[in-house]
């Protein structure tokens, strides 16, 4: 037989060490005598011996005649592995943490109607309930106070002559709500705000300072 | 050392080391398709939208025992393809024939695993994790699935013909299948189960 | 039991029939007329001629012509898309009326959308892969001293396959209706069900699915003949560049066409079975695709363009009349590109968000890509300096290349900093750039590699008058269409736009672009005129030595046109250039021995069949056609392994005979006064010809005979 090809001793070899290489991970593990990172790479670490002692002794690599094609193209290939899988989940890990909803992504995911990315909530509502009304009248929002629960929205009409300005939070400290700005308002116009975020919120027309109101969103 | 070869060995002989290299060329391929499987899983096993968790979900025991069966397979596939190289017919059918039942036994027991979470619930359109465990270890079954009924036809045809220096080829073919199907279960193992539990 | 649901499967009816100009149009234009063509040919020559000596043919010659013909076939199609692009874009100001019943233009949107979609699938995969697999294997075997491929079976199943995804491509104008209306990559979760509910994506998986599987065959293939099937002492660095080229690319091919494979698994699973890889909700990850698909996009521009830098360096080797001017260098240079071709990816979206990191360290490599690929233009260019150089017209089109392809690559390095990618992504810039890279570098080594070896193909060099008219309006055409289109891609205007706003004084620009589109467009047509021109011309144009350019490689040794078993005898190389040296030695007496063949085989052909009715099966849920057609394929596959009947030898003395038959009927050699009397063909008596050819038939109603 061919050097190549290998004996029966070298299978046999192969076959034990595959089975020690087998067992002390699974023990490790399911014991729970590692745990985290530390169990991670050394899960690893045993895969990819064993795995290289299947290519020695099951596979007979290297002992091809020169030149040792196949060893070349077997080592570009663990690099390209490493390359798919490694690179793939540096990228987007670092994306998912760039990317996180902020208020700005908010709004845009409310946009859209997107609710989640990947395992993250985007906090945006991809359904709404019961839409509430406030007219704004003559300086005066109606009704002031608002019940609602999440997911619901609220229609803000301008029925005034002059143009109005919805912000949110105190009339010299405006904050943003749902990643919404301000609702501007010209005269005669309606705005839609989808609350998807819980909590009291007051409001009011940030041209005039008037119109002030505020709404509880309840889960 | 060795004796010089007929014109018609050397033609064998080369034609031989073509398909070698050529098979090994293309299981290259098959590993960099399964990267991607690979790294599909790890970006997504986290989105389990609530359901069931690896953890939860992956019975510990019966992954070390598919591991344990298909590595004995690769085993047996091996002496197998040693005694069809010594041109021991009855033997290599015998070991090759071991070969297979482990094979089919191995696909028992992910096939049980599979519809046991199909009927809890845990499907392939349930979530990002599921969709990505299925496809990465559903793939693997596939191909184990493949190289069985390449095992099946190939030994019938030794039976029928018996062990021409051409089926000793597919042979040895199928035998580097085996063997590479047997080294990405280990990542699979390694990657997805025993993972569950880091 | 809804028995038209079940066979027909959920999605086909009489609506998928071609109601609509565009796809009435198409499916007269890419389905019925080639069919038509085919059938006429079989007609004219004979079926047993059509089948048995090219279809179900083994000889890389013959399936490199045919993947040729077919890529010759997609280019039309997709140049007819650019002008209508090009075109729409002219027209599509706000200021302007609409025609045909649109708003701006006289596309429409999602029309428009279907055609750039077409457009880059059908130029990328159909067209430049299939010419470069089509020159690779009628060339390789040549340069290495070799008969066939490895794997014969396996070098016609990959044409079929390819053959298939085309149909696959132009299925869609006679059942369906729609194409893909997302961009050539189809980025998620646009390409989801939730987005894109038609057939149109389904058409873009599998029709990329079936041709990608077929490329990676013949990858293997490739490889395994290259480095196995070398002559005696051909060791790898006496290779000659075109076929290190070869081998860099198929290297490639075969590690990150699997990529594509298992990517477009996942997005088909996400259609067809409701997973979620890709989706927005249920835990998928949209932009995870677009990391996997450019993981293999970007290496597939390298994996097109290696075979071209091989062919324009023994071209400028052999039209400078003097050796490449460092091979080491050269070599060297193809593997360092190959080698980083994987590192660089995230340059397609800086913008996605993955952050600085990531960014700074893709961005460092997309410059260090450059250097390998800069170091082999100054070697060709090195190679002209101190050469007698012939300005035919392979030479025409490298001197074309180096003008295309550095601004490409220039405008690539500017691509490749994040913070200028950030301005130009997306743009027009963009747009211009790839397309200098592609068309310059590997459309031009297209035309290049097959200006240079057609004596090979046919027997005959081409017209060289009306080539270099050709050559003058495709470089003309694409300056004038693609140097604007940087202006405008610096201005702001993004990509696949149908149209924009009057104020943004775009107009001008899109119109320039336009006329270039004609040029371009009128060099095709004279590059059809050339071929033409030198059929008619084929005794006269006649390469009666074998060598009509003087060649330095091994393929130039053998007769033109090559005979089919390549070499009465394998030659032994001591040296680069290995033909070169054997031209300054005497050349040996003629050896004769025995030669193993391999038999021809319709498995090709049906598999690729089978695989085409089984997309067809995805592509409409008809679920008994594909499990059918899927199981029809497992059968073959084992009927063809199984069968140990496909070998058959040549007896020497056979081969001998027919040598000798073949120096019989060669052409003889035109005498001086003939071959010198006029210089080739021009267009204008072309035309003359043609007319008088017509006028000829009419009287003597020469179709009667048919």
């Amino acid at each position: 037989m061919k050097r190549e090809h290998g004996t029966i001793r070298n299978y046999v070899i192969g076959f034990v060490l595959s089975l020690v290489f087998t067992l002390i991970p699974y023990f490790l593990a399911v014991n729970h005598l590692l745990i985290g990172l530390v169990l991670f790479i050394t899960i690893l670490a045993f895969a990819l011996v064993q795995a290289g002692i299947q290519l020695l002794f099951f596979l007979h690599l290297g002992r091809e005649r020169n030149p040792r094609w196949q060893s070349g193209f077997l080592m570009v290939t663990a690099g390209g592995l490493f390359v798919v899988t490694v690179g793939t989940s540096w990228i987007l890990y670092h994306l998912h943490t760039n990317m996180a909803p902020t208020a700005e992504a908010l709004q845009l995911a409310q946009d859209e109607g997107i609710a989640q990315i990947g395992d993250k909530k985007t906090g945006a509502c991809d359904e709404t309930y019961t839409v509430h009304t406030v007219t704004i009248k003559q300086n005066i929002a109606n009704p002031s106070h608002i019940d609602a629960r999440l997911c619901d929205e609220i229609v803000f009409t301008n029925d005034d002559n002059t143009s109005r300005d919805i912000a949110f939070g105190a009339p010299n400290k405006p904050v943003p709500y749902g990643g919404v700005n301000d609702l501007p308002l010209a005269k005669g116009q309606s705005q839609m705000l989808i609350l998807n975020q819980t909590g009291t919120q007051s409001f009011h027309d940030h041209l005039n300072d008037e119109a002030t109101g505020d709404f509880a969103v309840t889960p | 050392m060795a004796e010089a070869l007929t014109p018609h060995q050397a033609h064998e002989e080369a034609a031989n080391e073509r398909a070698t290299f050529g098979f090994w060329v293309y299981l290259m391929t098959d590993l960099l398709m399964f990267s991607i499987l690979f790294a599909a899983y790890s970006v997504l096993h986290g989105n389990t939208l609530g359901g069931a968790s690896p953890r939860q979900l992956f019975s510990q025991p019966v992954a070390l025992t598919e591991t344990l069966i298909l590595l004995t397979s690769s085993f047996t596939n091996g002496i197998g393809m040693y005694r069809a190289r010594e041109g021991k017919k009855n033997q290599m059918l015998v070991w090759f024939g071991i070969t297979f039942l482990l094979g089919l036994s191995f696909l028992g027991l992910e096939i049980r695993e599979f519809t046991k979470f199909f009927h809890e619930g845990h499907t392939l359109t349930s979530s990002g994790f599921l969709s990505s465990f299925f496809v990465l270890v559903g793939t693997h079954g596939l191909h184990i699935t493949s190289g069985l009924l390449w095992m099946g036809t190939t030994l019938g045809f030794v039976m029928a013909r018996g062990l021409t220096p051409g089926l000793v080829r597919k042979l040895s073919l199928l035998s580097l299948f085996w063997h590479f199907l047997d080294i990405v279960w280990i990542f699979i193992f390694t990657i997805v189960y025993l993972q569950a539990l880091v | 039991m809804n028995w038209e649901h079940i066979i027909l499967g959920n999605r086909l009816n009489m609506d998928a029939l071609p109601h609509e100009w565009f796809t009435i149009g198409g499916t007269f234009g890419f389905i019925l007329l080639p069919i038509a063509a085919v059938l006429l040919l079989g007609k004219i020559k004979g079926w047993k001629w059509l089948w048995g000596e090219w279809f179900t043919s083994v000889d890389p010659k013959r399936i490199g012509i045919m993947y040729m013909i077919v890529a010759g076939f997609m280019l039309l199609r997709g140049g007819l898309d650019a002008l209508m692009l090009w075109l729409q874009q002219a027209l599509g100001s706000s200021n302007m009326p609409g025609f045909l019943g649109v708003q701006h233009g006289y596309l429409s949107a999602d029309h428009f959308q279907q055609i750039v979609t077409a457009h880059g699938n059908i130029m990328v995969f159909f067209v430049a892969m299939a010419f470069i697999f089509g020159l690779v294997n009628f060339i390789v075997p040549l340069q290495i001293g070799a008969r066939d491929l490895a794997f014969p079976f396996l070098n016609t199943l990959g044409f079929w396959l390819y053959v298939a995804g085309v149909l696959m491509v132009n299925m869609f104008f006679a059942v369906g209706g729609q194409y893909a209306a997302t961009g050539w990559l189809a980025i998620a979760p646009l390409q989801g069900k939730m987005f894109s509910p038609g057939v149109g994506v389904d058409y873009w998986i599998w029709s990329l699915q079936i041709s990608g599987v077929g490329t990676t065959i013949a990858a293997i293939n490739f490889i395994v003949t290259i480095i196995k099937m070398r002559a005696p002492g051909m060791s790898m660095w006496k290779l000659p560049l075109f076929t290190w080229g070869s081998l860099c690319s198929m290297c490639m091919a075969v590690a990150v066409f699997p990529l594509l494979t298992a990517t477009l698994f996942l997005s088909f699973f996400d259609r067809y079975l409701g997973t979620h890889f890709f989706t927005i909700a249920g835990g998928g990850d949209p932009m995870l695709y677009t990391s996997m698909i450019w993981m293999w996009g970007h290496p597939e521009v390298y994996i097109l363009v290696l075979p071209a830098f091989g062919v324009f360096g023994e071209v400028v080797s052999v039209f400078s009349r003097k050796p490449i001017a460092s091979y080491v260098t050269a070599v060297l240079g193809m593997i360092g590109v190959s080698s980083l071709a994987l590192s660089v990816w995230v340059h397609h979206f800086f913008t996605m968000g993955s952050g600085a990191d990531v960014n700074a360290f893709f961005g460092l490599m997309s410059m260090v890509i450059a250097i390998p690929t800069a170091v082999l233009m100054y070697v060709w260019i090195a190679t002209l300096y101190k050469g007698r150089i012939r300005f035919s017209v392979p030479m025409l089109w490298f001197l074309g290349f180096v003008w295309t392809f550095t601004i490409g690559g220039v405008s690539g390095v500017m691509l490749g900093i994040p913070p200028v990618d950030f301005q130009l992504h997306n743009s027009l810039f963009l747009v211009a750039h790839f397309h200098s890279n592609v068309v310059g570098g590997v459309l031009f080594g297209i035309f290049c590699g097959i200006n240079y070896w057609f004596p090979k193909f046919a027997g005959f060099r081409l017209n060289e008058r009306i080539g270099r008219n050709a050559f003058w309006f495709w470089i003309v055409g694409f300056s004038l269409s693609f140097i604007p289109m940087y202006i405008l891609g610096l201005m702001g205007a993004t990509r696949r736009l149908d149209h924009y706003d009057a104020s943004t004084g775009w107009q001008p620009l899109y119109v320039v672009m336009l006329i270039g589109g004609l040029t371009i467009a009128i060099g095709v047509a004279l590059q059809l005129a050339q071929i033409l021109a030198s059929v008619i011309e084929r005794k006269r144009l006649a390469d009666t030595t074998g060598d009509p350019w003087d060649g330095r490689t091994l393929e130039w040794s053998t007769a033109s046109p090559v005979p089919e078993y390549n070499f009465t005898h394998i030659p032994t190389v001591s040296t680069r250039d290995a033909f070169w040296e054997m031209k300054k030695k005497a050349l040996a007496k003629q050896k004769f021995e025995d030669i193993h063949a391999v038999k021809n085989t319709s498995a090709g052909v049906w598999i690729s069949a089978f695989a085409f009715l089984a997309g067809f099966g995805f592509v409409w849920e008809i679920t008994w056609l594909w499990v059918v057609s899927l199981a029809a394929i497992v059968i073959s596959i084992v009927m063809k392994a199984f069968n140990e009947d496909s070998e058959y030898v040549i007896p020497a003395a056979d081969v001998k005979k027919m040598e000798a038959e073949r120096l019989a009927h060669k052409p003889k050699a035109p005498t001086a006064a003939e071959a010198d009397s006029a210089e080739d063909m021009s267009v204008w008596e072309l035309v003359k010809w043609l007319m008088a050819y017509a006028m000829e038939v009419v009287r003597t109603k020469r179709w009667r005979k048919l």
